[in-house]
């Protein structure tokens, strides 16, 4: 009893917490959760609009690409996190230069999370009424007109959650990221809190991760409010 | 204006083989409202989506103005649809988008200069008279007022040709009359030629200037609304026009009268146009000495003339008889006996 008191006080001391360091570490999980989300959303939503065109398209030269894409978008979301980091081990030193700190976890962040979000975009466009595409089409739009006019603007509140979702589950990545040399405040979890006994610094790296989230979420829920006018 | 040569559509599906519209031939003029009615299956839908190239037949070929629509490529194809524009029942506005923005779309994708649009718009808006709502969205308004911004966004590129797949059927009595007062006004204004989908005869009734009637693909009746309306000849076409008409109550009053009046024939008595404000009727009826009962009469109105028709019971012989109908037969009014 008196042990786990002892746990108790010392995780609310913060006598080990060094709030300069714990600033650093939250700025490279922001710095890392920001770029990766923002090539996520390019890649994913290239990846789902292709995936969405070529599974309803009824031209020939379009299931093949469906096939391809739909195969590499299992497969990638289907590799664990933490061992993507691992496979990916050489591509990140060829690409990035170097395999540790913040540069090092960002091409496993968006490989890891554009097959997710890709998903999350090609689900939000399958629920826009095709009536509207038809519509589209019988005025004499063409492709480019339709993905940009209709297709985007039509399932923003689906993109905008589908976003945030993957936002949040990238912030957990780059924890995970971080107990394997990315920087951040994972790493700060890891190294500090756990392998040198300071619980204190493991519940502010915790309670930082967790206003982060909340604060995406609930932008992100604003954001999808204030576009849907259906 | 549209002809429709020898048009066959089939679909395969793994359990079966289609043919949703099967040699088709329709010509269309310039100006006119034409209708196209049959109950659900038809191949309506089918037919008009061929018009502006949304499905290419398996055979035959479809030629608005002086473009063959199945042969046109992809991009001749696209500049054509802005000159055949279409509305649907489900109105498929952009819900992302203002009536104002809605009704610019197609001059967006026309590539017309922002200040034009606006100013197109503007004009639209107000033809549709939807003045006031141009910055609302589209779910805060009505069915009817949706169908509105249809119309207008249709008419946003200055078309020849408007396709409506069903415009009416999502609305109620009073607004599908406002809407087809609409299109007809538009029709007469902007000399437009408008196919219009429907399985309601009454919409026929009150805007077409020609119809057909398809069943299982095949046009089964082509014609004149009146002269469908009037001799309907094939069985479909006849059932809507006896839904239309409510004929159903008539028939079982028949049945009862000629208990009442054991001796009486029972005529019905046909009239179109300025014919039934006439007194002709009345004027034979003493001319004959006849004596009847009137068991149920109909007026209906249809673009441009009214038609309608009168049962009666009249004891009389067959000599007569056939002297009367040869005399209101000079006013061109028929006379059918019931039996
Ligand atoms: N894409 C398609 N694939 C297979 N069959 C189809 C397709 N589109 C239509 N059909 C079939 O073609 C026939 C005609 O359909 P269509 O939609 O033209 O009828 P409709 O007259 O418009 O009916 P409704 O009044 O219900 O709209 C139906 O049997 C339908 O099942
Ligand atoms: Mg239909």
């Amino acid at each position: 009893m008196n042990e786990f008191f002892q746990a108790f006080s010392d995780m609310f001391s913060f006598e080990n917490v060094k709030w300069d360091v714990v600033w650093e570490a939250t700025v490279d999980t922001i710095y890392m959760t920001a770029i990766a989300t923002f090539f996520t959303l390019i890649i994913g939503l290239v990846l789902g609009i292709i995936l969405f065109l070529s599974d309803k398209s009824d031209n020939t030269g379009s299931q093949p690409v469906y096939g391809v894409t739909a195969f590499l978008v299992n497969l990638f979301r289907a590799i664990p996190f933490i061992i993507l980091i691992i496979l990916l081990i050489p591509f990140t030193k060829a690409i990035m230069g170097t395999i540790m700190g913040v540069q090092g976890a960002l091409p496993a962040l968006i490989i890891g999370a554009s097959p997710f979000y890709a998903r999350l975009v090609e689900i939000g466009l399958k629920e826009i009424d095709k009536g509207v595409i038809e519509a589209a089409e019988s005025m004499g739009a063409n492709t480019w007109t339709i993905i940009w006019k209709v297709l985007i603007p039509e399932s923003m509140p689906a993109l905008i959650s589908g976003i945030t979702v993957t936002a949040i589950m990238l912030v957990g990545s780059t924890a995970i990221a971080g107990v394997i040399g990315a920087g951040g405040l994972g790493n700060l979890a890891y190294m500090v809190g756990f392998t040198r006994n300071q619980s204190d610094v493991t519940l502010v790296a915790t309670i930082v991760i967790l206003i982060i989230v909340f604060i995406i979420q609930f932008a992100g829920d604003f954001l999808a409010k204030a576009v849907d006018k259906r | 204006m549209i002809d429709i040569l020898n048009v066959n559509k089939n679909y395969s599906t793994k359990s079966a083989d289609i043919t949703a519209v099967d040699d088709v031939s329709l010509h269309i003029e310039s100006g006119e409202i034409f209708g196209v009615i049959g109950y659900s299956g038809a191949g309506k839908s089918t037919l008009i989506r061929l018009l502006n190239g949304l499905e290419e037949p398996t055979s035959g070929d479809i030629t608005i103005g002086d473009d063959t629509i199945n042969r046109l490529s992809k991009k001749d194809l696209r500049q054509k649809r802005q000159k055949v524009s279409m509305i649907f029942q489900h109105f498929n506005l952009l819900w992302s988008r203002t009536v104002e923005e809605n009704i610019s779309f197609p001059l967006e994708i026309a590539g017309v200069p922002k200040k034009e649009r606006k100013q197109r718009a503007q004009e639209l808006i107000e033809l549709v008279g939807l003045k006031g709502r141009e910055k609302n969205y589209p779910s805060e308004l009505s069915g009817g007022q949706k169908q509105r911004v249809g119309i207008a966004r249709a008419l946003s590129n200055e078309p020849t040709v408007l396709l409506c797949d069903e415009a009416t059927s999502a609305l109620d009595p009073e607004t599908t009359d406002e809407v087809l007062e609409l299109l007809r006004e538009i029709r007469d204004e902007m000399n437009l030629t408008i196919v219009l989908i429907t399985h309601e005869m009454h919409v026929i009734r009150k805007i077409c200037d020609r119809a057909a009637v398809m069943q299982d693909g095949k046009v089964v009746e082509t014609g004149k609304v009146l002269q469908l309306f009037q001799n309907p000849s094939h069985s479909v076409t006849k059932r809507f026009v006896k839904d239309d008409i409510n004929d159903e109550e008539t028939t079982l009053a028949l049945d009862e009268v000629r208990e009442l009046f054991p001796d009486s024939k029972i005529l019905k008595i046909g009239f179109v146009g300025s014919k039934s404000k006439t007194p002709v009727v009345s004027r034979v009826i003493k001319q004959f000495d006849l004596n009847m009962n009137i068991l149920s009469g109909n007026i209906k109105q249809t673009n441009n003339e009214s038609y309608g028709h009168l049962y009666v019971a009249m004891e009389i012989d067959s000599e007569t008889l056939q002297k009367v109908i040869d005399a209101l037969a000079n006013d061109d009014i028929t006379v059918e006996v019931e039996k």
